[in-house]
C-alpha cells in the first residue's frame, strides 16, 4: 500500500515536471568568436568609413567611424548646441531662421550624400528637419552646417532629402498634407479631402558651391508622402515617393490610414517636368520662407525670406505623375544599383514587392491603367510587378543594397534583417536585430556603387542591451559583416538621439579634404580682429563692440571697464591660432547665452547684457594650453548713470587706477 | 467489522490533504500565458487567477490593438465573479467526502470534479476562440487567414510573438487535487490490487505515461560542453579541446559527446540504427556554441592536430573558414565526404 502512495506521488510529480520542462527558450544574443577581431580598430588606427547618422530628435548628425562605432563629432545642425556656440552666437543665429521665427528644435531623420554619376562623391550631405520644414546641406570639409532652406506649402518634411544621381536636385515630400500656403489655412480639419494638398519640392543645387534653390514644386493630391528614391540609370529622370493615408483620413491614422489593401509608390517623371518649367508652364504662388547660407569668408550666416515659389499642378498634366499599387501603407521606397527595380516595403503587409522600371514604363506606353487616384493614372500592379519576395518577415521597413545582386530589408516587427536575392527574390538569410530595427545602412548602399562590407541597423528599442539608465535607455546601432554569404553581428554601439536613416563612405573620399584651419587673412568678418595690436573696445549708443583676440595663452584685452548696467556687450573674439587643433573657447559669468568655440582663424560674437554692477570674470572654456588656466580676463560693470570711462587693455596697457 | 460502503482512513487523509492543497487555487493563478517576442527580452505574461486577469494586461491590450483583438478586462468575465465560491464549495466537498466517507459520496465528488474541471477548460478554450477569431475589420495589420488563438497547453507562433501557455501554480493544485481523488477512487476500488495480482507492473505503466511527458516537447537542441569532464561516446576519452568537439541528438532526446569529429562519424557508422535527429560540430573561432553541419564549412588540415587525428574543423562562417584555409594550408571538404 506504501509503495502504492508512492508510486501515485511520484506520477504527480513527473507529470508536473513534464510539464513544466517544454517552456521555450527565449532569444539569446548570438555574437560569434571572430566579432570582435573584425570590428577592432587598435588605438591611433584610422577606420575604414565614415558614418553619418540622423539624430532623430536631437536634430542633429552624428560621425561615427566603421568598423569601430567610435563617435566623432556630433554636428549641430537643427537645434542649437551651447557647447558649440551653434544658436546663440551672432553669427549662427540667423542660420535657425524660418517663417516662424527663430526656431531652436528639430527633428532629423535621412542624411544623404551627395553623388556624382550616382556615386557617392564625399562632397556634401543634406538633412532633413521634420518638424519645420527644412533642408540643410552640411559641407564635408568642414563637418559644418553650410545652409538651410525652409519649404513652404510643406509641413513634417520626411520624404526628404534624396537626390538625383547628379545631384541635380534634393527632393524633399511633405508629410503631412495642408491647405498651400497661399490658401486660407483657416478651415474645417474635416474638409482634408477638399483643401488639403502634398506638395513635392525640387530643390536645385549648384555643381560647386552646392547653394540650394526651390527650383519648382508639384502640387499632388492631399495623402502622407512617407519616402522616396530617385531613379538611376535607366531609371534616372524619375523619382518614387512611397505614400500612405491615401484613405485621405484627418483623423486616428492609426486605423483609418490603414484600411486599403494597396496604397501607392508615386512615380514622377521630373525630367518631364523640368521640360514644362522650362516651357513656362509653372505658377508663380506667392509664399515665405527662409533662405538661410554660412559664409565662410565672414564666419557669418544671414536669412534671406523668399518670397516665390513656381508650381505645377499635378492636375494640369497627364504624364508627369503615375500611381504603382503597393500593398499596406508603404514606408521604404528603394532603387536598386542597378535602377531597374524599386523596392516597395509595405510596413503592415506579409511580403516585399519588387517592381521592374522596364515594365513600369512599357506599361506607361501601353496605357495599360487600372483607373485613376484623383486623377492619377494608376498602373496594374501585376503589370508593373517584377515578383514578390513572399514570407521575408513582419514588418518590411527600409531596404538597402550590396552591389552583387543582394538586397537587405529591415523588419520592425519581427526584429530581423532579411537578405534576399533581387532578381530571384529568395530569402537568402536572416539574423536578429536587437530590437525592432528602423533603417538600415550599407556603405553606398543606396547609391549605384554599394561598397557591401558592413551593414548597420538602427534600432528603436534597446531594452536589456546596456546597463539600464534610468527609464530613457541609450539608443542604438548594431553593426553586421556582410561580407560572406551569411550575415554576422559584430558591434553594437550606442548612438545620438533616435537614430533614423543614415550614410556611409570610404574614409579617403572625405578625409582628404578635411579642412584644418582657417586663414587669418581670409578672414572677411566685419568684426575680426587680425592681430592683438588692433583689439579694442568700442562704444556705439548703447552697443559696445569688444574686438578681442584669443592665442595661447591669454584674450585681448583681458581688462575692460567702463561697461554699465543695460549696455548690449558684443564680444567679437577671432583666434589668432594657425596650428591644427587649437580652438579656443569664450564665456563670460552669468550670460544668458551660451560659450563660443571659435576655430584657428575665425572670428565668433557673443552678446551679453549685463543686468547689474559688479565684476566679470570670463575665460576660454577649451584646454588650450599648459597656462590655459591663465587665459583670463575681468569685466568691471559700473551702474548706468555711472562716469567710469570705457578703457581696456592688457599687461601694459591694462587701464591703471593707482589705487 | 469493516463497512464496504466506508473509504480507508488512508484515503480520509489524502481527501483532507487535498481539500487543503484545493484552497490554494482560490488564491494562486491558474493559469499563465508567456508571450515570447525579440523586442521583449524581459518576456510578457498573462496570469488568470480565479478572480481576476494579472501580470502585463495593459501591454498585452496595447499590442492587441494593431491586429484588432478585443482588449481584456476582468470584469468582462462573468466566470470570475462566481469562480471563487464554486472552488470554496469544492473544499467543502473534498472535505464532507473525508468526514462522511461514504464511498458513493467519493464517486459522485470525483465525476463532479471531473465535470467541473472540463467545463472550465471548456469555458476556457471558448474565449480563447472568441479573442483569438473576433478580430476588427478595420485592424491595421490583417494577415488574410491568421487568427490568433492561444494553445490551451503548451506554444504556438502567433505572428511575431509565441504563445506558450500552461497551467500555473493554481492550475497544478487543481490538477494535483484531481489526481489525489482519483488516486483515492482507484484505491478505493481496489484497482491497484488487481492490477498487481495481473502482474502488470503498474509502476512500470505510471512511469512510462510521465515520461511520455517529458519527452513530448520533441528533441532538444545541442547542450553545452563541460570541457576536461565530458566523455566521447566514441573513443572513451575526456573531451579536452573544444574546437573539435563535436555532438549529435537523437530523436528520444538524447545527446552524445565526441572529442572529434570523425569520432562523431564513427559512432554514426556502427550505430546505423539510431534515430539521430541532428549532428552538431564545434565552430573553431567560437567553441562556445556548437553549429549545425548543416550550416558549417568544413576544412582537413594535418596541422590542425586534433585529438584523435581526424584534423577537421568546422566553421561557422565562409570568411572566416577561408583565413583557417590560407594560414593552415586547409583543403575544404564536405560533410557527405566525412561520414562516407
Amino acid at each position: 500500500m506504501k509503495k502504492q502512495l508512492q508510486l501515485g506521488i511520484l506520477a504527480i510529480a513527473l507529470v508536473t515536471l513534464g510539464l513544466i520542462a517544454c517552456k521555450p527558450k527565449n532569444m539569446t544574443s548570438a555574437v560569434t568568436g571572430d566579432a570582435a577581431l573584425k570590428a577592432f580598430v587598435a588605438p591611433g588606427q584610422y577606420d575604414e568609413f565614415y558614418n553619418f547618422v540622423s539624430g532623430g530628435f536631437s536634430g542633429q548628425l552624428a560621425v561615427y567611424g566603421l568598423p569601430s562605432g567610435r563617435l566623432f563629432r556630433v554636428i549641430p545642425v537643427f537645434s542649437v548646441d551651447p557647447e558649440k556656440g551653434w544658436g546663440y552666437s551672432e553669427e549662427t543665429k540667423p542660420m535657425l531662421n524660418t517663417s516662424h521665427g527663430f526656431v531652436p528644435w528639430d527633428d532629423s531623420h535621412h542624411p544623404e550624400m551627395s553623388q556624382t554619376d550616382g556615386e557617392v562623391d564625399g562632397r556634401w550631405i543634406f538633412l532633413n528637419g521634420n518638424n519645420t520644414p527644412r533642408v540643410a546641406r552640411i559641407d564635408l570639409t568642414t563637418f559644418r552646417t553650410a545652409e538651410i532652406i525652409e519649404l513652404p506649402n510643406s509641413a513634417g518634411n520626411h520624404s526628404s532629402p534624396f537626390i538625383t544621381q547628379n545631384t541635380e536636385y534634393v527632393i524633399a515630400g511633405t508629410r503631412f498634407s495642408v491647405p498651400p500656403d497661399n490658401a486660407n489655412g483657416d478651415v474645417p480639419i474635416d474638409s482634408y479631402k477638399k483643401n488639403f494638398k502634398g506638395h513635392l519640392s525640387f530643390i536645385s543645387v549648384d555643381k560647386e558651391s552646392g547653394e540650394m534653390d526651390i527650383a519648382f514644386q508639384i502640387k499632388c493630391p492631399g495623402v502622407n508622402f512617407d519616402l522616396s528614391h530617385a531613379g538611376k540609370g535607366p531609371s534616372h529622370g524619375w523619382f518614387f515617393f512611397s505614400c500612405y493615408n491615401t484613405e485621405q483620413a484627418n483623423t486616428l491614422l492609426e486605423v483609418n490610414a490603414s484600411q486599403r489593401d494597396k496604397d501607392f509608390i508615386l512615380a514622377v517623371n521630373w525630367k518631364k517636368a523640368e521640360e514644362y518649367i522650362a516651357a513656362g508652364k509653372g505658377r508663380k504662388e506667392s509664399v515665405n520662407y527662409a533662405h538661410n547660407i554660412w559664409d565662410e569668408a565672414t564666419h557669418s550666416g544671414t536669412s534671406e525670406m523668399r518670397k516665390e515659389v513656381l508650381v505645377l499642378d499635378y492636375e494640369d498634366f497627364d504624364d508627369l505623375c503615375y500611381m504603382i499599387p503597393c500593398p499596406k501603407s508603404p514606408h521604404g521606397c528603394d532603387v536598386d544599383p542597378t535602377g531597374q527595380y524599386i523596392v516597395g516595403s509595405g510596413k503592415l503587409a506579409a511580403l516585399i514587392p519588387v517592381f521592374s522600371f522596364a515594365k513600369m514604363q512599357a506599361a506607361i506606353a501601353a496605357s495599360d491603367f487600372d483607373g485613376d487616384y484623383l486623377g492619377i493614372d494608376v498602373l496594374k500592379y501585376e503589370s508593373v510587378l517584377h515578383g514578390e519576395v513572399k514570407r521575408p518577415g513582419l514588418g518590411p521597413l527600409h531596404t538597402e543594397f550590396d552591389g552583387n545582386g543582394n538586397a537587405y530589408t529591415s523588419m520592425f516587427v519581427s526584429s530581423e534583417v532579411v537578405k534576399w536575392n533581387i532578381e530571384s527574390l529568395e530569402v537568402l538569410d536572416r539574423v536578429p536585430t536587437y530590437y525592432s530595427v528602423g533603417h538600415l545602412c550599407i556603405p553606398g548602399g543606396d547609391s549605384r556603387k554599394p561598397f557591401g562590407k558592413y551593414m548597420i541597423a538602427y534600432n528603436k528599442i534597446t531594452k536589456d542591451r546596456y546597463l539600464p539608465t534610468g527609464p530613457e535607455l541609450c539608443q542604438s546601432a548594431q553593426l553586421y559583416d556582410i561580407s560572406g554569404d551569411k550575415m554576422q553581428l559584430i558591434l553594437d554601439f550606442p548612438t545620438i538621439g533616435e537614430p533614423h536613416y543614415a550614410q556611409a563612405a570610404p574614409a579617403d573620399l572625405i578625409s582628404p579634404n578635411s579642412v584644418k584651419i582657417f586663414k587669418i587673412d581670409e578672414n572677411m568678418h566685419p568684426y575680426a580682429t587680425k592681430g592683438e595690436k588692433e583689439s579694442k573696445v568700442v562704444r556705439d549708443g548703447k552697443k559696445i563692440h569688444v574686438y578681442m583676440t584669443a592665442i595661447r595663452s591669454h584674450l585681448a584685452p583681458d581688462n575692460i571697464e567702463g561697461v554699465k548696467v543695460g549696455d548690449e556687450v558684443y564680444f567679437h573674439v577671432t583666434n589668432l591660432e594657425q596650428d591644427w587643433d587649437v580652438p579656443h573657447g569664450f564665456a563670460v559669468i552669468g550670460a544668458n547665452n551660451a560659450e563660443l568655440l571659435i576655430m584657428p582663424g575665425e572670428t565668433q560674437t557673443l552678446k551679453w547684457v549685463p543686468e547689474k554692477s559688479g565684476m566679470f570674470p570670463m575665460y576660454c572654456t577649451d584646454f588650450c594650453s599648459a597656462l590655459h588656466q591663465e587665459m583670463s580676463g575681468y569685466v568691471r560693470v559700473s551702474p548706468a548713470n555711472s562716469n567710469v570711462p570705457l578703457r581696456s587693455g592688457l599687461g601694459d596697457t591694462a587701464p591703471v587706477s593707482g589705487e | 467489522m469493516i463497512d464496504v460502503n466506508k473509504i480507508s482512513n488512508l484515503s480520509k487523509g489524502l481527501l483532507v490533504l487535498a481539500a487543503i492543497l484545493f484552497v490554494g487555487t482560490i488564491f494562486l493563478p491558474f493559469w499563465k500565458i508567456d508571450l515570447i517576442a525579440p523586442q521583449y527580452p524581459e518576456g510578457l505574461a498573462l496570469l488568470i487567477y480565479a478572480n481576476r486577469l494579472a501580470g502585463d494586461v495593459e501591454i498585452i491590450n496595447g499590442l492587441n490593438h494593431y491586429i484588432g483583438m478585443a482588449t481584456l478586462h476582468t470584469e468582462d468575465f462573468v466566470e470570475f465573479s462566481i469562480l471563487r465560491y464554486i472552488l470554496g464549495f469544492f473544499v467543502l466537498f473534498i472535505l464532507v467526502t473525508a468526514i462522511i466517507g461514504r464511498k458513493k459520496l467519493l464517486y459522485f465528488l470525483f465525476t463532479s470534479f471531473l465535470l467541473f474541471g472540463l467545463l472550465a477548460l471548456g469555458d476556457f478554450y471558448r474565449w480563447n476562440y472568441n479573442y483569438g477569431h473576433n478580430l476588427d475589420p478595420t485592424a491595421a495589420i490583417i494577415v488574410p487567414g491568421m487568427s490568433y488563438q492561444p494553445p490551451i497547453f503548451g506554444y504556438k507562433q502567433l505572428l511575431n510573438f509565441g504563445a506558450y501557455s500552461m497551467p500555473s501554480s493554481g492550475g497544478l493544485l487543481f490538477i494535483g487535487t484531481g489526481l489525489i481523488i482519483l488516486f483515492v477512487l482507484l484505491y478505493e476500488r481496489n484497482v491497484f490490487k488487481r492490477f498487481f495480482k495481473k502482474k502488470t507492473s503498474l509502476a512500470a505503466s505510471i512511469i512510462g505515461v510521465s515520461l511520455l511527458t517529458l519527452t513530448a516537447c520533441g528533441a532538444p537542441g545541442p547542450r553545452p560542453l563541460k570541457v576536461n569532464e565530458d566523455m566521447c561516446a566514441y573513443c572513451k576519452m575526456t573531451i579536452t579541446e573544444p574546437p573539435f568537439a563535436a555532438q549529435l541528438t537523437t530523436v528520444q532526446g538524447r545527446q552524445y559527446l565526441f572529442d572529434d569529429i570523425t569520432c562523431m562519424a564513427g559512432y554514426r557508422k556502427d550505430n546505423p540504427d539510431l534515430k539521430y535527429d541532428q549532428f552538431y560540430v564545434s565552430d573553431v573561432c567560437n567553441t562556445a556554441v556548437f553549429i549545425n553541419v548543416k550550416e558549417a564549412t568544413f576544412l582537413h588540415s594535418e596541422e590542425f592536430r586534433s585529438p584523435m587525428g581526424g584534423n577537421i574543423g568546422g566553421f561557422a562562417y565562409l570568411d572566416s573558414a577561408a583565413v583557417y584555409q590560407a594560414k593552415y594550408n586547409a583543403s575544404p571538404i564536405s560533410w557527405n565526404d566525412l561520414i562516407k
